[in-house]
């Protein structure tokens, strides 16, 4: 059963679109049909946070608040979600909400433009957190940029609220709203607005076939990369298939060697999982972006995009981890490593999706990855680094090893490996095998870094990870 | 309540806080547009110098939406907003000279048809080589004004007679405003040829001016209205190109258009802060102290004028921060290149001046293997010799060293530099470095007319109080301190004051907020206003009433005091008014005291100076040039402060946005001339994790300003900002450890890991 139209509950009720325009992002529909204008743009781009809203899902009979960016979402994602925005914090009794009133009290607005981005990045974080801590609390605010408070009063504000007793208003009406969740059933969604198309199937089946009528069709799955053709570009998407509604997408598979991804999971679940295997690819992964962009950036997402930078594509690589495609013809399996051609070029062919991700679990190896960018928080690495480590006996007995930002795709450093391969765990075998990633890559400049400066990073990251291994210890400054 | 301080050093929130957090507060793009209203989108040229060929607009007319097209031809006036010399056309005719430059305008029925239709003109342009650099602009000695020589004492001499002599140059980067809300005007065509803009500028009066000079009307037909805007830094201050074109496209449609810049428009087409070079001769002897100095400053200006020549003229005014230099020669080059026109930013060029003298100072401190806390010292101003600055103004208010003092000893410098040192001395790969630096700023615009400010204040029937005045509220709180100042003098509750926009038509011919007077001007003209109408109401009430007495009455708790006999104030305006007596008055204020002779270089440009001074430690990472700032200790001065929560946002706030200029804010131009970082995913402002782990300010609890400034306060505008060059001297140390202390590392501004990197493996390369 398909439908052309989108439910989402806004205000208590349900709000229903008939054809919503699947280009149009939910900012512009915020700001310029509901004609609410607390949520603020300021880059279209993901990269501020003052378009952040909240949205509510129905998860196992409860609510779960996600902050994402509105200004890079489409309005067909809101199709089964709660819509909260930042006039709707106030009570009905017209009272501002904790979080809101932490805000005042702690002085946390100056000029107040990115103020509503922030609080819905701090009402979001009191939903979902019982207690906070100074983690918790940069974390789901770094992807908000104040450029009047230096942070500290907004931080104090955020602090503030460590376990208070939540009984907002999303409390009292908490049983209200998932009675009305429970009313919406999700269709497979078949959009037609003027000249453009958006699928968001519920099955594989579904998408397969919409698939082999539209080849051509973008797949959109958190978006926070391709929704900028349309802001940025301002090119028309005219087809799109969201895999977002497709559940058997969504899922993680652990076992004992492996841990297979769906491609609609989010990064922001993945992380939690992978963290005891490699507490590493958890750090990495919370600078890959800001909350709002892994709250609906997947990880095949990632992989797809083929950014030569692509944060979490060094560290699948030198985990050798492999990805499923699915499609019209039989289902394959590819080695990540063999997947990328050349920039943002990559074997995956039209009518083609990626189906799930498979991290193999080196229970002896040491994995290590580093990411050097110009910022902390929500930064583009100038370089990343990732090395897989199998020491016996104080030789190297395998050793893999990829990089970001050092060619036009992630790729392995083949050579160095080989320098190191079979060799004792040694200063000087890594001394020596640093000089052979000049033959691994060929960076480049840009705005980012110099090619010298990411050649010489890349060396010291592997010199850093010999130092960290041999002492027993990590070396880093944040 | 505190006495006469009724409200006055009390933290009250910012006065739009509430509808800040609740999404209520109105920012220009909000302003909820009548039907017909068009929206643009401005096309812009892609080289950066060129001849224009040919610019074909016919797909663009063609493209869905498109109401109306503007080129240079439609421009009745003046085609330049260049506030102080011509140099900034709204459309150029032949000549583009930067990669972003505005050549047409387009009004379309919705914002995202406009944008689409500005990208299908087809332009046809002869390239030139354009100047991107200020090296190529040295070279080729394309100036845009003659160079500038100072000289007092004779430096020459004295350098030549030191014992010891350094030289080198430095640089400091350019900056992106970033504020959040970017650049946005609207405007609404009325009957006549009047208008009414709404604009996101720090400027109105200059907005009302430019575009009637544009449309070769009066003045008195524009009316310009701000409420707030969404952060301004100083890129709103002469930033005219926006709401010029909007109004050129009112204009012609007669419709009401709204233009707002999208986030990369806005980077590409408006300008920055300057970026500094500077190559310096220094004499001293061998205690630090600094017998003469030579040095030339240059800056990059980009296309046009603008303001540089004030920008560097501040720069030049503070080459000394706070040390006493009088053998000094400047020689001061104001180069071209074809970029977006440098503009007024934080600091105002004050800080590049500082930034090259307190790396003089690092310099000279490293060289004699001393701690540059001891040479900082040494060269401070003193309070009865070595008190006139190289341009001849006697420094009457100096605390420096006092704060120094106490800022050294509260943050336990000497015993953290040791401990420092035992660290560096243990660990290989992971450096730590602090430094402490000292601010001086003076305040006031060193354009003398500038220093002039209005106000206008009503008490309704009601007694209610109505508060306007030239000020812009840009973050800073302008409008709540100015509130609590009236609020105080009326005796009244802080909330029985309404604030207003700004306005054109309430208060004419004001000065832009900016040069960290806005508070110190506009609360002065609003008191004058008030002081007006209490000498009507007393006069009114001593009449009535039959009172003689001689002193000043008490105004508090809502009641006018007149020794033992006191008047509720609402009754009494009530009975005024039915006595025809005048309850409303402008105020104007001017800054007494001050006058500079530019020619000369010499005078008393400033009011008054604002001190500070900030001790910060970091660690770097040898291996990458990551790095963190652990701590963070600052004492400032705000004078007898007029709302100690708010100058504490703009101390902290300040401090941050320096931090950013000087590690990881990095604006980028390729050969081209094309900006290549504008957008927030390659352009970097702080972000949460960036600011200090530990973070202790301190307003100076002395603090008094000895002039006459409302509630003897201090502006903390931007000043706090230069308190950031602590960060960047903290990282020098961190990088001079590396050597052990015995070579002076080479680093210029901003120190992103990249320069820390490279400037580690430079000083490694000399061991």
């Amino acid at each position: 059963m398909t439908s052309n139209i989108i439910e989402f509950i806004f205000n208590n009720k349900i709000f229903k679109i008939t054809d919503p325009d699947p280009n149009e992002t939910i900012l512009n529909f915020v700001r310029l049909k509901l004609k609410k204008t607390g949520t603020k743009e300021g880059c279209a781009e993901g990269g501020c946070g003052a378009c952040t809203i909240v949205l509510g899902e129905l998860v196992k009979n409860n609510i779960k608040y996600k902050a994402i960016n509105a200004c890079i979402a489409f309005l067909p994602i809101l199709n089964g979600k709660q819509l909260i925005l930042v006039e709707d914090l106030i009570s009905s009794d017209g009272k501002l909400h904790p979080v809101q009133n932490a805000m005042v009290k702690f002085h946390g607005s100056q000029c107040g433009f990115c103020t509503p981005g922030f609080v819905m990045s701090m009402f979001a974080m009191y939903k979902n957190n019982k207690s906070l801590n100074d983690e918790i609390i940069n974390d789901s605010l770094s992807g908000n940029l104040c450029r009047c408070t230096g942070y500290r009063p907004i931080i104090d504000a955020a602090k503030s609220l460590n376990k208070t007793i939540d009984n907002d208003e999303f409390v009292k009406f908490k049983k209200k709203t998932i009675k009305l969740f429970k009313k919406i059933k999700i269709k497979n969604l078949e959009i037609k607005k003027e000249n453009k198309k958006y699928f968001a199937p519920n099955t594989i089946l579904e998408l397969k076939k919409i698939l082999k009528k539209n080849p051509d069709a973008n797949l959109l799955s958190g978006g926070t990369d391709l929704s900028l053709e349309v802001t940025k570009s301002r090119k028309e998407l005219k087809k799109i298939i969201s895999l977002n509604s497709i559940k058997e997408l969504d899922f993680i598979n652990n076992k004992k060697n492996e841990i297979e991804i769906g491609a609609g999971t989010s990064l922001i679940e993945f992380e939690k999982l992978i963290k005891k295997h490699y507490p590493d690819f958890t750090s990495i992964l919370k600078r890959y972006g800001s909350v709002q962009i892994r709250n609906v950036g997947t990880i095949a997402g990632n992989i797809a995009t083929a950014s030569p930078i692509g944060d979490t594509l060094p560290l699948l690589l030198s985990l050798d981890a492999k990805i499923i495609l699915d499609g019209a013809k039989k289902r394959e399996l590819i080695s990540l490593n063999k997947f990328f051609i050349s920039y943002r070029k990559t074997r995956l062919k039209k009518g083609q999706f990626i189906y799930s991700v498979k991290i193999p679990i080196y229970k002896k190896n040491i994995f290590k990855a580093y990411k050097i960018s110009k910022r902390f928080d929500d930064d583009i690495s100038s370089v990343c680094g990732s090395f897989n480590i199998e020491i016996d006996k104080n030789r190297i007995k395998k050793i893999k090893i990829a990089y970001g930002g050092m060619s036009e795709i992630p790729k392995r450093a083949k050579n160095t490996e080989k320098t190191l391969i079979n060799s004792i765990f040694s200063e000087k075998i890594f001394v020596k095998a640093i000089k052979n990633l000049e033959s691994d890559y060929r960076p480049i400049d840009d705005m980012r870094a110099s090619k010298s400066y990411r050649m010489e990073i890349a060396k010291n990251l592997l010199l850093k990870c010999f130092l960290e291994v041999k002492n027993k210890k990590t070396l880093r400054v944040n | 309540m505190k006495g006469s301080n009724y409200f006055v050093k009390d933290a009250i929130p910012h006065d739009s806080a509430f509808k800040h957090v609740s999404g209520f507060a109105e920012y220009t793009d909000d302003i909820k547009e009548p039907e017909g209203t068009l929206f643009a989108a401005i096309g812009w040229s892609k080289k950066a110098n060129a001849i224009i060929r040919k610019i074909d607009l016919k797909e663009v007319k063609r493209s869905e939406g498109v109401v109306s097209i503007v080129t240079y031809s439609d421009i009745p006036g003046r085609n330049d907003v260049g506030p102080v010399f011509d140099g900034d056309p709204i459309f150029p005719k032949k000549k583009v000279e930067y990669y972003g430059q505005p050549l047409f305008a387009v009004a379309a029925t919705s914002v995202e048809l406009a944008r689409k239709a500005v990208m299908k003109v087809k332009i046809s342009y002869k390239e030139l080589k354009p100047i991107v650099t200020m090296k190529e602009s040295l070279k080729k000695n394309k100036l845009l004004f003659n160079v500038r020589k100072i000289k007092k004492g004779n430096p020459r001499k004295k350098i030549f007679k030191s014992k010891n002599c350094l030289k080198g140059n430095f640089t400091t980067g350019s900056q992106e405003h970033f504020y959040l809300e970017g650049q946005v005007a609207f405007v609404l065509p009325r009957e006549d040829n009047d208008l009414i803009v709404y604009s996101s500028t720090q400027h109105p009066s200059e907005t009302q001016q430019l575009i009637a000079k544009m449309l070769n009307q009066k003045s008195n037909s524009i009316t310009v209205l701000v409420r707030r805007i969404g952060g301004g830094f100083g890129g709103k201050e002469t930033n005219f190109m926006t709401s010029s074109i909007c109004a050129l496209l009112a204009h012609k449609t007669r419709a009401p258009v709204k233009l707002r810049l999208d986030r990369d428009d806005d980077i590409i087409i408006t300008g920055k802060r300057h970026e500094f070079y500077s190559d310096y001769e220094v004499g001293f002897d061998d205690e630090g102290l600094i017998n003469g100095l030579k040095i030339k400053l240059a800056s990059k200006c980009g296309m046009s004028p603008d303001l540089s020549v004030a920008i560097n003229e501040r720069a030049l005014l503070h080459i000394d921060n706070a040390y006493f230099l009088s053998n000094i020669e400047i020689e001061n080059y104001l180069c071209k290149t074809n970029t977006s026109t440098s503009t007024a930013f934080r600091g105002f060029g004050g800080n590049q001046g500082m930034m090259a003298i307190e790396n003089i100072i690092d310099n000279i401190a490293r060289y004699l293997k001393k701690d540059p806390f001891e040479i900082r010292k040494k060269n401070f101003y003193q309070k009865n010799k070595k008190n006139i600055t190289h341009y001849g103004m006697k420094i009457e208010d100096n605390i420096i060293k006092e704060i120094f003092d106490k800022l050294a000893k509260k943050s336990d410098y000497k015993k953290r530099v040791l401990e420092i040192k035992k660290f560096n001395s243990r660990n290989n790969y992971q450096k730590k470095g602090i430094a402490i630096t000292p601010v001086k700023f003076g305040i006031s615009f060193t354009t003398i007319h500038l220093n002039q400010a209005g106000a206008l204040v009503h008490i309704y029937t009601d007694g209610s109080v109505y508060l306007n005045h030239g000020g812009i509220e840009m973050g800073q709180g302008t409008h709540t301190k100015i509130a609590q100042i009236v609020a105080n003098s009326f005796g009244l509750p802080y909330k029985k004051v309404q604030i207003s926009s700004t306005n054109t038509s309430k208060v004419p011919n004001t000065s832009a907020s900016a040069a960290s007077s806005t508070t110190d001007l506009n609360g002065a003209a609003a008191l004058n206003a008030v002081s007006k109408i209490k000498t009507n109401l007393e006069k009114f009430i001593k009449s009535k009433y039959k009172i003689i007495y001689n002193k000043e009455p008490i105004y508090r708790n809502g009641f006018i005091v007149f020794g033992n006999k006191s008047f509720k104030f609402e009754k009494i305006i009530q009975e005024a008014y039915l006595n025809r007596i005048s309850l409303s008055s402008s105020g104007f204020y001017s800054t007494p005291k001050i006058k500079f002779n530019k020619k000369s270089f010499s005078g008393r440009p400033f009011y008054y100076f604002c001190y500070g001074a900030a001790v910060t430690e970091v660690t770097i990472d040898k291996l990458t040039g990551e790095n963190i700032v652990n701590r963070v200790d600052i004492l400032h001065d705000a004078g007898n402060e007029i709302n100690p929560a708010l100058e504490l946002g703009q101390i902290e706030g300040g401090f941050v946005q320096g931090q950013g200029w000087l590690t990881i804010e990095e604006v980028n131009w390729n050969s081209k001339g094309q900006i290549t970082t504008f957008s927030p995913s390659t352009y970097k402002i702080p972000a949460i994790s960036d600011i200090p782990k530990e973070f202790n300010v301190e307003i100076y609890k002395d603090g008094m300003n000895k002039e006459n400034v409302i509630n003897k306060s201090k502006t903390t505008g931007e000043p706090p900002l230069m308190l950031a060059m602590s960060v960047f001297f903290a990282i020098k140390d961190a990088i001079a450890s590396v050597g052990n202390y015995k070579i002076s590392p080479i680093i210029d501004a901003p120190a992103t890991p990249e320069k820390i990197l490279m400037s580690v493996k430079n000083l490694e390369e000399k061991l």
